[in-house]
């Protein structure tokens, strides 16, 4: 059987023209017609510039210089312009905000076919069927402020489906989703992938997330070469994921800690159909023969709330009855969906807004008669993207700012500014600009300069959005380190469980306006209804061990346990 | 959610919301123009009323505008007494004539003419802010870039004007979100605790993380744009502008009408020298 | 590559995004012009909008910035519901084509280039700018369409200059500068 390519990189080498590097090297790489691609790798890799080459927006949009052959449909990609490669290619962007540009769903959706002058009449049924596709014919009108993340991946989704484009190319595709809406949309891929038969290219680094559902092939790539062309299969046998700093499925990695094989197995790459009988006897041995741990002393209680509510308009609660406490020392993770009310607590903490009912007290005391100032010594928070916090250009300045500002002393400042910089491992850059910093770098700069106000209580949105596995754990392995060692107690607003089953003690649940969870993460995360209401998803340890008749929760306490005990050795 | 903006993102049910958006346009800019050209109160009292009728006619909540409302009328009145007070003689300088009405003292005399002028005056910009709120108020910004499109005007200027209303709210956003960060790190905006100058310097702590990740947007959105062939071709069309109805076609005679009226209006000021303000006496 | 025209760096390129540019450029001056001014008396105030075409100047040209300005003061009028005030609007447009203009100097604010040069031929560029601005074009088409008394518009437009001079240097000069030097190219990092 001779199956047709719809891509075809050739010896292909691409170096962009601020660079002296080359970013891709030697790419040989076929995609058939009707097959479903994973093209896997950290940050940096290349993925995102070989996807650039695949839809076009190099050399259009990029300049730099390319060798080598790289066809489309058939066609050498440089005798093309970016218009036709877009009826070949159709390409979901990453950031699912900045590529709405339309100012409702119905009109980014026929963005398209606007800009082919399409007239109105023959565009309606058009924007209706695509709509209809990815189920968001009901919402034409809505526009993009009150859609979710996966709302409008979905409608970026329809607006490539007009034409009858071969291949669909998603560049990361779960960066921006809650667990949930991360599922739905692999599942939604997978659907257009069965039913439309369209060939698919998905670029990720969230190996587990994306198998999900299958996929035909992985690449992987890594310093701008392809390093492997294999199968799902083949790839979690092996010891790739590790070398390219791509994070393992977690129930591989809890089967291989506790000493099996996998070998021999048949197909290990979903857990919830994986023969599990071989291993059965292994994994109960090994989570039966380690004691449990003592839990932590518990310390004093900084912050409490009581019965909180928060409205912008009397009689429209955003949020109610919320009754939570914060001790010394801990690390909470605050989850739920988009709008569950996660942000609203955080603005409250931080003193934005105030409580329109019950009561909210730092160290036994009321807040309200404290400012945002003076919170922001007690309590510090640290926004997701560090651009929107840096304003200056030297290091030492940007950390030393909130304490000029409150007029302190120089040499006072100086001395504080020493220490939190030795505190995050930044006292050998402190004279950096800022521009050479890397993502951590910056992350790490940004919480110093929260640090340097002393607070008790540091509170984190997101902080390890978007990221990689090796940036991840560069900056949670500093978070721990500033719990563990300085006592700061940490608050994470996260979507990621694989953050709070590995590095929290407790999670707070929101839900429609309320807390509907308050406990140890491994507790919360084996309640189906808390799961459902949240939007969170049951990780792959929880599969395993109900499969295997474990309590879930004990076991992913043990598997966690195991995992921080390898990390500190 | 409309972040407390005055324009609508998403179309009404009255009369004037129904309008295409090519309509509301050239109705707005006969208008404007009817506006500039005549100080002559026949001519702008008729708009005046008709801007009331349309401003209430739209069914809107007033009591949101109220501010908007009283500010505007607020700072005109205090401009004609400005005037008033700079030159008490603006009547005559107008009509040539003066006649006195009253006097506070020797300088600050009251004539009907200075009267005449000051109130055609502050006619003429009332009915200017009403076209204009009445405008706002009937449009959206995607019918309002395929209105300006409609009037010529090359549709990558139309975009910009479409892009801008897509993301003001983003912006918006994300300008709360670091000035309360800024603040909690101890930039201090009260007018009560700090003077002009302190606090335009801590702004700027504010606005250079805002322009950076403003502008960090536009990558994305240009990559966005250009992959679904934006600039493909010289002409556009557009989902938002729906075929003109038979409302259309009734207020495209009124606008037809009125852009006639506009030229002969100007060209006859020109030719036969029409006073520029009006003066019945 | 080859140099560009003084033309052309005035123009600047018009492609996809030049335009996202300035439509960013004109959501900012919208946003900043109805929520980001720092109040001085009760009805007076500075606002800080003015600093965004200096922005979309450097990093796309002054024909770009002048649009963004003018655009940005229509959309302003838009969100706020002031009604369209079109003198003020192509008074703003013009002093976006002066201080927009930092690249026809040499001032390459991407590539962290902002010298005391730089900052003198800016400072300069500002204050004629808005002159001819606010002191000019904006009274001349005030008398023009709705008539007016001359001194006082033209005394409006004093204050409405010496407000945006003062917005334009005290805030426009640091922000450049810190803007500049997050463009620098880092050398000679070493730790210690």
């Amino acid at each position: 059987m001779s199956r047709k390519p719809v891509i075809e990189f050739k010896d292909f080498n691409f170096r962009y023209k601020t660079q002296t590097q080359a970013t891709l090297h030697d790419i040989s790489l076929t995609i058939y017609e009707g097959e479903k691609v994973l093209l896997l790798g950290a940050s940096g890799c290349g993925k995102s510039t070989l996807a650039h080459c695949v839809n076009g927006l190099i050399p259009f949009s990029f300049n730099g210089e390319m060798t080598g052959s790289l066809k489309v449909a058939g066609e050498e990609t440089r005798e093309l312009s970016l218009f036709q490669m877009s009826g070949h290619i159709g390409t979901v962007l990453q950031d699912s905000d900045a590529q709405f540009v339309g100012l409702s769903v119905g009109e980014d959706i026929a963005y398209a076919l606007e800009n082919d002058n399409m007239p109105r009449s023959e565009m309606l049924p058009k924007v209706y069927n695509s709509a209809k596709i990815v189920d968001m014919h009901r919402f034409l009108e809505q526009v993009p402020y009150n859609l979710s993340g996966g709302q409008k991946q979905r409608v970026a989704l329809a607006g490539i489906m007009h034409d009858d484009v071969k291949l669909l190319l998603f560049d990361e595709p779960l960066a921006a989703l809650d667990p949930m809406m991360g599922n739905f949309a692999i599942e939604l891929i997978d659907r257009i992938h069965q039913d439309y038969g369209k060939t698919i290219l998905i670029i990720e680094h969230r190996f587990e997330d994306v198998l999900h559902r299958s996929v035909d092939r992985v690449v992987l790539m890594d310093d701008g070469r392809i390093v492997a062309d294999t199968t799902p299969q083949e790839l979690l046998l092996g010891s790739m994921l590790w070398e390219y700093s791509i994070r393992e499925p977690l129930y591989i990695s809890a089967l291989k800690q506790a000493g099996c094989s996998l070998q021999m197995a048949k197909d290990i790459t979903d857990v919830r159909t994986m023969d599990l009988s071989p291993y059965e006897q292994q994994v109960r041995t090994d989570f039966e023969q380690t004691a449990v741990l003592e839990p932590k002393e518990p310390g004093e209680v900084l912050i409490e709330a009581e019965n909180v509510g928060f409205g912008y308009e009397q009689g429209r609660p955003v949020l109610s009855d919320v009754n939570f406490k914060i001790r010394r020392g801990e690390r909470i993770a605050v989850v739920g969906k988009n709008g569950a009310g996660k942000s609203t607590i955080a603005k409250l903490l931080c003193g934005i807004i105030r409580p329109t009912e019950g009561q909210i007290r730092f160290k036994g005391e009321d807040y309200t008669a404290l400012s945002i100032r003076e919170i922001g010594e007690q309590l510090g928070y640290v926004m997701q993207n560090p651009n929107q916090m840096i304003v200056k250009d030297m290091i030492s300045e940007e950390i030393g700012l909130g304490l000029s500002l409150r007029d302190r002393p120089q040499d006072e400042i100086e001395k504080s500014v020493g220490e939190v910089l030795k505190m995050c491992n930044l006292y050998e850059m402190r004279h950096w600009p800022v521009s050479a910093l890397s993502y951590g770098q910056k992350k790490r700069v940004t919480i110093a300069s929260i640090l340097v106000m002393n607070p008790d209580v540091i509170i984190l949105d997101e902080p390890t959005a978007g990221q990689d596995y090796r940036v991840y754990t560069e900056i949670m392995t500093f978070l721990e380190q500033l719990n563990a060692e300085f006592g700061k107690t940490i608050l994470f607003i996260t979507h990621d469980m694989h953050l709070a089953i590995e590095y929290t003690d407790r999670a707070l649940v929101f839900s429609e306006g309320t807390c509907i969870g308050d406990d140890a993460v491994f507790k919360i995360l084996s309640d189906e209804d808390i799961i459902q209401r949240a939007h969170l998803k049951e990780t792959s340890v929880f599969t395993l061990a109900k499969r295997l008749g474990l309590p879930a929760d004990e076991f992913t306490e043990h598997f966690i346990k195991a995992e921080r005990r390898k990390r500190s050795a | 959610m409309n972040n407390g903006f005055i324009i609508n993102l998403i179309p009404g049910e009255t009369f004037l919301h129904k309008l295409s958006g090519t309509t509301k346009v050239r109705l707005f800019f006969v208008l404007i123009i009817y506006l500039i050209m005549s100080f002559d109160i026949r001519l702008i009292l008729p708009v005046f009323v008709a801007g009331l009728l349309g401003l209430f006619s739209l069914k809107t909540d007033v009591a949101a505008l109220r501010y908007i409302i009283v500010f505007v009328v607020a700072m005109n009145i205090l401009n004609i007494v400005l005037y008033y007070l700079a030159n008490p003689h603006l009547g005559e300088l107008y009509f040539g004539q003066e006649t006195l009405w009253f006097q506070f003292t020797d300088h600050y005399i009251v004539t009907y003419e200075e009267v005449w002028f000051l109130m055609s005056r502050l006619l003429k910009m009332l009915a200017t802010f009403l076209v204009s709120l009445v405008f706002i108020l009937s449009i959206t910004p995607s019918e309002m870039a395929a209105g300006l499109y409609n009037c010529g005007i090359p549709y990558k200027i139309c975009t910009v004007v479409e892009l801008a209303f897509r993301y003001i709210p983003d912006i918006y956003r994300d300008y709360q979100n670091i000035k309360v960060s800024m603040q909690a790190r101890g930039v201090e905006l009260d007018s009560r605790k700090a003077g002009v100058i302190k606090r335009l310097k801590q702004t700027i702590l504010i606005l250079i993380p805002l322009i950076i990740t403003s502008f960090d947007r536009v990558g994305d959105i240009s990559n966005a744009m250009d992959l679904r062939g934006f600039g493909k071709g010289r002409k556009r069309s557009y989902y938002s502008e729906h075929e003109a109805t038979a409302d259309d076609q009734k207020v495209k005679i009124v606008y037809l009408l009125i852009a006639v009226f506009d030229v002969l209006y100007i060209a006859a000021k020109i030719i036969y020298k029409i006073p520029e303000v009006w003066y019945p006496w | 590559m080859k140099e560009k025209t003084l033309i052309q760096k005035f123009l600047g390129t018009w492609n996809t995004k030049t335009i996202v540019g300035v439509a960013i450029g004109a959501a900012l001056f919208g946003v900043l012009m109805n929520y980001g001014s720092i109040r001085v008396f009760t009805n007076t105030s500075l606002t800080t909008a003015m600093i965004v075409p200096v922005i979309v100047g450097a990093l796309f040209g002054p024909l770009p910035a002048a649009a963004a300005a003018g655009i940005g003061n229509v959309i302003a009028d838009l969100i706020g519901g002031w009604g369209f005030w079109f003198d003020w609007s192509i008074g703003n447009a013009v002093l976006g084509l002066f201080v927009g203009a930092l690249p026809l100097y040499g001032a390459y604010i991407e590539d962290g280039i902002f010298e005391l040069k730089h900052m003198i031929i800016y400072a300069v560029v500002v204050i004629v700018g808005t002159a001819l601005a606010f002191g000019l074009v904006t009274p001349f088409f005030t008398y023009l369409w709705y008539g007016g008394e001359l001194t006082i518009t033209l005394y409006q437009g004093v204050v409405g200059s010496v407000s945006n001079i003062i917005v334009l240097l005290v805030a426009g000069i640091p922000v450049l500068k810190v803007l500049a030097a997050r463009n620098a190219k880092a050398s000679n990092l070493r730790r210690e």
